[in-house]
């Protein structure tokens, strides 16, 4: 393979790469009142150049690096492209929010940008070298981004949950890794599997090494019960991160787990469909058991977040042959469509927070009086959220609910279509707020330009991927095609 | 020359007094020196498959694990210390700002 | 010789391992660390890997107990004599969820033994040539991760770390 070629196939990290430095640099010239707006231009275009990279390496069709221990295939560049854009909706979002809270807002966006090159490389990793060493930048790369607020003690304390919590994870999941290296002598994926084709693989390895291997990936998609971190580290983090926290970490999670599960563990695959189908029972009732009792619209948002990383695991619990519902399709579209609804969602939260310096569900009260439009494009991302049609929100849940029932997991279904009807009852318990409680407040609610360019973007697209879903259907399941056929 | 599985248990019951460590501890920072201990007993049992398998795929990893762990610890220490600021305390169950 | 060295070495190490868990002092407890550290680190050589050998003690035992002791240091007296557990159940749930675990790992240990003697080490198998080599090859991609993860790190550490001036007073 020459140089030129290898260039083409990592043109989207490259240009993460190159674009993070620059940021660093130009924040090392910027004048003194710029409060980081030249270094979010600039890491808001690399993103989205990357973004477009990825968009274009997937459509002229795809050739594997796999000397280098990564894969350029479809199944990456869908996560690249959408990584790349959630974390772009974050950096604009953040230019109001962080200025006048930190003085080093350069390397905030810097920090930005190379999480997206660690999610970036993570979700094209074939090697369980590159797997972990993805996760624990990306994951370390969040630790400083969750306590990035010095002055707020709740940042701190987010940033300390989340690090402890992390650390442990990591070391267990790679004790789970060389499990799987003692019994394979390789930690290439697919040498991984047919190394244990070959050796008549024993269950007990096979067993205990996925659960040690789920504690990390579970830790990064907050399953319970790894979520323990989850709710202190959303509620306290700078809101923006917890946006990125609850949507492109989370999805860097579950691309890294599915590629390990379907690529090395393909002979397990009865035995991890089980694990995953009671983590994600737990993990959507847990969540939004206690999201029903929350106050706090951003706590609420945060349980929510949990809830939700139970019904995209629905998606590989379902995982099957059959079209058009192979379950890991379904897993692509929700992330996709829960990524622009959660972002606008938290968007609206910090818009109400930066506005009443509260996020409680009182700040909410008569909001649709005082800024209807904001009411309104939260009322959006709830419905979205909850999975009401004609919404993004609506084309995930099928799919990944009709994976389910296509696979005969009749129980599964069941609880997790309690489970929507439960989470309805809370996200418009927030639109009766909006509605119908009275307030004093009589003010409406000042949004900064930047921020209201975001809540646009994310209405749009939620609306557009819930009306006209079908190309988004269709390149969800290309891109799950290869790895699928490859694994089976 | 030491047979591999003496070390993959030495290396096992390392990890687990690492893990019982991060559980019965309070404090952030001893609690984050049973993680690094969980992580080179990781490493111990990679080195000792590296050499059971005649690759050098396990010590890869490890030098891998160890600029993890070497980044970790700054940032780790680095948050550590900015509670410490703020709560004069390492004790995690102070640590409690946030309800539950 | 070489297996009743590893058997010392090994129980150095445990002793170290629990040294750190049991220690009411922070101090002690970074000194265990460094004690369980370079034991593994004679392990390393035993098991033909020189060059990490080498990089545990200048990694571990150098710059990560010594920065472990410079924020015991810097924190200094408000750390105070720490305690074990609150509760006691909790203590006892951590045993036996130590316990389970053992035995699980063990089980999948068991399952997971590569077949056959281990090959005799050739000297050279864990050479800093040979380890490069591979590195600068195979794993190309990671090594470049790791260093722009050493930046973050950076980073990171002077964003979180570096004594603070209210906003605005510069």
């Amino acid at each position: 393979m020459n140089a030129l070629t290898t260039v083409r196939l990592l043109l989207p990290e490259l240009i993460l790469l190159i674009t993070g430095f620059v940021v660093v640099g130009v924040d090392l010239l910027r004048r003194r009142n710029d409060e980081g707006r030249s270094a979010a231009f600039i890491a808001v275009v690399g993103l989205l150049l990357a973004a477009l990279a990825a968009l274009a390496l997937g459509l002229s069709g795809t050739a594997e690096i796999a000397a280098f221990t990564m894969a350029v295939d479809a199944y990456a560049l869908f996560f690249k492209a959408a990584t790349a854009i959630g974390i772009a909706l974050v950096v604009i979002a953040s230019v109001g929010y962080m200025a006048g809270r930190s003085r080093y807002l350069g390397e905030y966006y810097a920090l930005l940008v190379f999480a997206a090159l660690a999610i970036s490389l993570a979700v094209s990793a074939t090697n369980l070298v590159l797997v972990y060493l993805g996760i624990e930048f990306l994951s370390i790369t969040s630790y400083v981004l969750a306590g990035y607020l010095r002055e707020d003690k709740r940042s701190e304390e987010a940033a300390v949950k989340y690090f402890l919590y992390g650390a442990t994870a990591g070391a267990v999941m790679l004790y789970g890794i060389s499990l799987l290296y003692g019994a394979t002598g390789s930690v290439d994926l697919v040498a991984v599997d047919q190394a244990l084709q070959a050796s008549g693989s024993s269950w007990l390895l096979g067993i205990v090494a996925i659960i040690l291997l789920l504690v990390g990936f579970g830790f990064k998609a907050s399953l319970v019960p790894f979520h323990q971190w989850a709710p202190d580290t959303y509620d306290g983090a700078p809101t923006p991160i917890t946006a990125f926290l609850s949507t492109a970490s989370k999805a860097a999670g579950f691309a890294v787990a599915g590629r390990v599960l379907i690529t090395a563990l393909p002979d397990f695959i009865d035995a991890w469909t089980a694990l995953l189908a009671v983590l994600s029972m737990l993990t959507m009732s847990v969540g939004n058991l206690i999201a029903l009792r929350q106050t706090s619209v951003k706590r609420m948002l945060a349980y929510s977040s949990i809830a939700h990383a139970g019904y995209i695991l629905l998606g590989l619990a379902a995982i099957g042959v059959q079209e058009p519902f192979n379950g890991v399709n379904g897993l692509l579209i929700y992330i996709f469509a829960y990524l622009f609804t959660n972002v606008g969602a938290f968007m609206v939260v910090q818009a109400i927070e930066q506005h009443s310096g509260s996020n409680d569900l009182q700040a909410f009260a008569g909001l649709i009086k005082r800024s209807p439009g904001l009411a309104l494009m939260m009322t959006l991302f709830l419905l979205s959220l909850a999975g009401i049609p004609p919404t993004a929100g609506f084309i995930g849940k099928f799919y990944v609910f009709a994976a389910t029932v296509q696979q005969n997991l009749l129980v599964l279904a069941a609880v997790a279509v309690i489970n929507a009807v439960i989470a309805a009852a809370y996200y418009l318990n927030v639109v009766r707020y909006m509605f119908f409680i009275e307030t004093e407040e009589e003010k409406p609610v000042a949004i900064k330009p930047s921020l209201n360019a975001v809540l646009l973007i994310n209405t749009v697209m939620v609306l557009v991927i819930g009306i006209v879903a079908q190309p988004f259907i269709a390149w969800a399941s290309e891109s799950v095609n290869m790895v699928i056929a490859a694994g089976f | 020359m030491v047979p591999t599985a003496y070390v993959l248990v030495l290396s096992a019951v390392l990890f687990t007094i690492g893990a019982v460590g991060v559980l019965v501890r309070r404090n952030a920072l001893i609690i984050f020196m049973c993680v690094e201990m969980m992580l080179n007993a990781v490493n111990l049992s990679l080195v000792a498959l590296s050499n059971q398998w005649g690759n050098l795929t396990g010590q890869i990893f490890v030098f891998i694990v160890m600029a993890v762990a070497a980044v970790e610890v700054a940032i780790g220490l680095a948050i550590v210390m900015a509670i410490v600021r703020h709560k004069d305390t390492t004790n995690v169950d102070e640590i409690n700002l946030l309800k539950w | 010789m070489t297996l009743l060295l590893f058997t010392v070495l090994a129980l150095i190490a445990l002793v170290g391992a629990v040294g750190v868990v049991m220690s009411r002092n922070a101090v002690y407890s970074a000194l265990f660390l460094l004690v369980n550290f370079a034991t593994i680190a004679v392990m390393y050589f035993m098991l033909s890997a020189q060059f990490l050998g080498v990089v545990q003690v200048i990694i571990y035992a150098g710059a990560i107990v010594v920065l472990f002791l410079f924020v015991i240091m810097l924190i200094g007296g408000q750390i105070g004599p720490v305690t074990v557990g609150g509760r006691r159940y909790a203590r006892l749930l951590a045993l036996v969820l130590g316990a389970a675990f053992l035995l699980l790992v063990v089980l999948g240990l068991g399952a997971a033994l590569p077949p056959g003697e281990a090959p005799l080490g050739a000297p050279q198998a864990g050479s800093v040539q040979a380890v490069g080599q591979e590195l600068y090859t195979t794993y190309l991609i990671p090594f470049e991760l790791a260093s722009i993860l050493l930046l973050v790190g950076m980073l990171g550490g002077v964003v979180l770390a570096r004594r603070y001036r209210e906003l605005g007073k510069d």
